[in-house]
């Protein structure tokens, strides 16, 4: 065993002894007898002062009565599923399902594959972020990145790039078109993260600007016929980004005003 | 846990004895001083209070309760740099220590992790402190079980070269 394997017993073995084969290393080692040493935590010598328990157990018992545990994960998942869905049905049979007859099945299956997929890894990290202590399989912060590199390399790679000459203008258009259907998701999704703890308001805020600005995309997606990959890019993936830098200050207010 | 949350009126004793030395280690050993740590730990007890229905039942109780502690460290430091920024600044004197008070407040374990940086110091902390497995650290970090053991391998090599500098710097002294 050498010093390294002697970390790894220590990462690894962090509330139990350190194996046989560590402790010859340790007679041999002095750094490493050191280190082991230091870090065999002794009985913590500060305890809370009685009174501050005291303090503490009578604030407690004050407002002592029974809750019920927050509802169980995949409820609250098919919440929010179900109000990016029919948040993006609502928009559809405001605006028409024009794009629908334009793209051709792989564009279709592709793009909504991407954007079903990108919704729920959003709505599965927001459950995770509503409790404390939760299993990530990715960081929460780093989700709406990924989610937007996801979006943005589906859409160049199955859409063509064009030379438009009302960009601006047709981008305008969608972008005040999806804006409102992502302020609508974004209400009842407020209302489904409230009974969680919230401990990153920023974060949490993101995501869910960024998951009311998929249903706005998606509304969009199936809308808008112009196939530019440019104007895509810029205006219905811009509606998301917009959602996403919304919700960020909204959590970035509620953090620092906290 | 549950029997909190059914409102056992035993049970806010029994959870409160049981985790606030870990806790108030946990504060100490992140450059908070008695009193402030000692806040902290009210804080978090009675934060936790307010959202003790978000714990599900069955679920490790170590994670839940060093989530929500982290923040409340993070939300009582960005309050005390507010406070500090509307103050003048004064002279800093260090508390005497009272009588039959060991000399030296802070055990060599604090000082050493003291001089780690901020997420390497925290995973140490629950790791040794708190007693947190690395499933649980990364559950309360909200990160991965890889990541935190990365951060402790840096932790711990940076220990021993702390350790290794305080030996020479005691060995020249002599």
């Amino acid at each position: 065993m050498n010093c390294q394997d002697i970390n790894q017993a220590i990462v690894e073995g962090s509330a139990s002894p350190l194996p046989p084969e560590a402790e010859e290393h340790l007679r041999t080692c002095a750094r490493c007898r050191e280190l082991a040493g230091t870090l065999k935590v002794p009985v913590p010598a500060d305890l809370p002062s009685p009174t501050v328990l005291q303090e503490i157990e009578r604030g407690l018992v004050a407002n002592l009565r029974p809750v019920r545990p927050i509802a169980p994960k995949r409820y609250i998942f098919v919440s929010m599923m179900a109000i990016f869905a029919v948040t993006a049905v609502l928009g559809l049979s405001r605006f028409g399902a024009f794009a629908i007859a334009a793209m051709t099945p792989l564009q279709m299956g592709a793009i909504f594959g991407a954007l079903a997929i990108s919704a729920g890894l959003l709505a599965y990290s927001l459950v995770n972020q509503m409790v404390p202590g939760s299993r990530y399989r990715v960081p929460p912060g780093r989700v709406p990145l990924v989610i937007m590199i996801l979006l943005m390399v589906s859409v160049a790679v199955l859409f063509p790039f064009q030379q438009e000459r009302s960009f601006w203008f047709s981008a305008w258009v969608c972008i005040r078109g999806g804006t409102p259907v992502a302020a609508f998701a974004a209400v009842p999704l407020w209302l489904v993260l409230r009974p969680g703890a919230i401990l990153s308001p920023i974060m949490t805020g993101a995501a869910t600007g960024l998951l009311a600005g998929l249903a706005g995309t998606t509304a969009l997606e199936i809308h808008c016929p112009n196939l530019d990959a440019w104007h895509i890019l810029a205006s219905h993936l811009g509606v998301a980004v917009i959602g996403a830098v919304v919700g960020l200050l909204v959590g970035w207010a509620v953090e620092t005003g906290n | 846990m549950e029997r909190y949350q059914q409102a056992d009126p035993e049970a806010p004793a029994v959870l409160v004895s049981a985790l606030s030395p870990g806790l108030l280690r946990f504060f100490r050993s992140q450059s908070a001083t008695s009193g402030q740590a000692e806040d902290l730990l009210q804080d978090t007890w009675f934060r936790i209070h307010r959202v003790r229905h978000t714990y599900r039942p069955g679920e490790p109780v170590l994670p839940w309760i060093y989530a929500i502690a982290r923040r409340v460290r993070v939300d009582g430091y960005r309050r005390s740099r507010r406070i500090d920024s509307h103050e003048p600044a004064m002279e800093v004197v260090p508390e005497r220590p009272a009588e039959g008070e060991p000399r030296h407040a802070l055990p060599v374990f604090e000082a050493l992790v003291a001089a780690l940086p901020e997420a390497q110091r925290e995973v140490i902390t629950m790791l040794k402190v708190g007693g947190l497995s690395l499933e649980e650290v990364a559950r309360a970090t909200s990160s991965t079980a890889g990541a935190v053991k990365q951060k402790a391998h840096r932790g711990y090599d940076r220990l021993r070269k702390l350790l290794r500098s305080y030996a020479e710097a005691a060995g020249g002294a002599q």
